[in-house]
């Protein structure tokens, strides 16, 4: 009993973790590049600890892969096997807007929060 | 993880993504620490992109179009062959010339048959006349490998009807429709059980070369440069051919709405399992 109670909080604390995470694997590697230049484990990394969220490989080179074909970001030289990417100028007006947009969703937001 | 695995997980990719990805990948993959998750997450992956990938050319509209045509006159290619199935050699067949309704509206079906037959001639012939142009000039044997899909499905199929048919004695093909059913099998037919073995296979067939035949031909339009062909000229037969399609379906349900009139007890019988029942079939 006391192992299941345990288990379905521990589970409802997991869901309230997920719920505070940010999943958008496209604007997170924008995001991640906003302060310049980065290789793929870099990235990951950055993301973990900017959004809670570890992105798979398959997803990283995902989102690089169209961001790149929306020329929103461009790879750098390789350095020892690494392959840097850094944000275009459109890439960099895209990131703005759209975190400018989630601010004014989130002010919104939370005002109704405190409204209540 | 290790270079085998990540050269392997990066070879499931397309090759328009590996051309451009590959190197790169497999060296973030190599410094990727090892795990399911992160197995499933490539595979998972490259199966999108797989699906999502435009090739190596972006479908224009009227490659969409053609993609759409095929996919549509395949459908009702494999809808008719349902049909035709749920009626022939069932006591239904006999209703119709007794119910001119009930004819007509099989007649509707075979008239929208031909006119959606005409309607992709029509369209296809003269893409296909272009694209065996592009592919002789341009030598991209893999769109001709792919355009010759439906052409070896239908061919293997018959083949397997002709040697199956002979291995069982020269009396009986083995059709998905002639197994079983409210008739006594002529004397020369194979067992019941030899029958029914043979018939999946012919079945399997059929549907593996309709599902063959429907990625293939897709994918030979869109790995074809057809942008020089201007003049290639289809509005008009595509819009013959939802027509003929929408006239198909029209004639399915008066179909069924008549049997249901004038042979309910024919049209709900059960008369010998999967490939007699018109009730599956319907």
């Amino acid at each position: 009993m006391v192992y299941y109670v345990t288990r379905s909080n521990r589970h409802a604390a997991d869901d309230e973790a997920d719920l505070g995470r940010y999943s958008d694997p496209p604007l997170l590697v924008l995001a991640s590049l906003a302060d310049g230049p980065k290789h793929g484990h870099k990235m990951i990394e950055d993301i973990a600890r900017m959004s809670g969220s570890r992105l798979g490989p398959g997803t990283l080179y995902g989102a690089i892969a169209r961001l790149e074909r929306e020329k929103l970001i461009e790879p750098l030289p390789a350095e020892e096997r690494r392959y840097p990417y850094r944000l275009t100028a459109k890439g960099l007006r895209v990131l703005r807007a759209k975190l400018a947009t989630l601010r004014r969703f989130a002010r919104a937001g939370l005002r109704k929060l405190e409204a209540r | 993880m290790n270079a085998r695995l990540a050269r392997r997980l990066a070879a499931l990719y397309p090759r328009a993504w590996r051309a451009r990805y590959a190197e790169e990948f497999e060296a973030f993959l190599g410094a990727h620490p090892p795990g399911f998750r992160a197995v499933f997450n490539v595979v998972g992956w490259a199966m999108y992109e797989r699906v999502s990938s435009p090739g190596e050319f972006n479908m224009d509209q009227r490659q969409r179009s053609l993609v759409l045509m095929a996919y549509a006159y395949l459908a009702a290619v494999a809808a008719g062959v349902n049909f035709y199935w749920t009626v022939a050699d069932t006591p239904l067949a006999t209703a119709m010339h007794g119910h001119s309704a009930l004819f007509a509206s099989w007649t509707l079906v075979r008239a929208g048959s031909f006119l959606a037959l005409a309607a992709v001639a029509a369209a296809g012939l003269p893409v296909l006349a272009a694209m065996v142009r592009s592919v002789v000039a341009t030598r991209r044997w893999d769109v001709a490998g792919r355009l010759a899909v439906p052409a070896c499905a239908a061919l293997v199929t018959l083949l397997w009807m002709a040697a199956a048919g002979m291995w069982a004695g020269g009396h009986w093909i083995p059709t998905p429709w002639d197994v079983t059913g409210d008739w006594t099998a002529p004397a020369g037919w194979p067992p019941l059980t030899t029958r029914w073995m043979l018939s999946s296979v012919t079945f399997a067939l059929l549907a593996a070369g309709l599902i063959a035949s429907a990625i293939s031909v897709a994918q030979a339009i869109r790995r074809s440069d057809l942008s020089k062909h201007r003049r290639l000229w289809f509005a008009a037969p595509s819009l013959a051919l939802a027509g003929s399609v929408a006239v198909m379906a029209l004639g399915v349900l008066a179909w069924g709405w008549f049997a249901e009139q004038y042979a309910a007890s024919d049209f709900h019988a059960r008369n010998g399992g999967l490939f007699s029942s018109t009730n599956f079939a319907s």
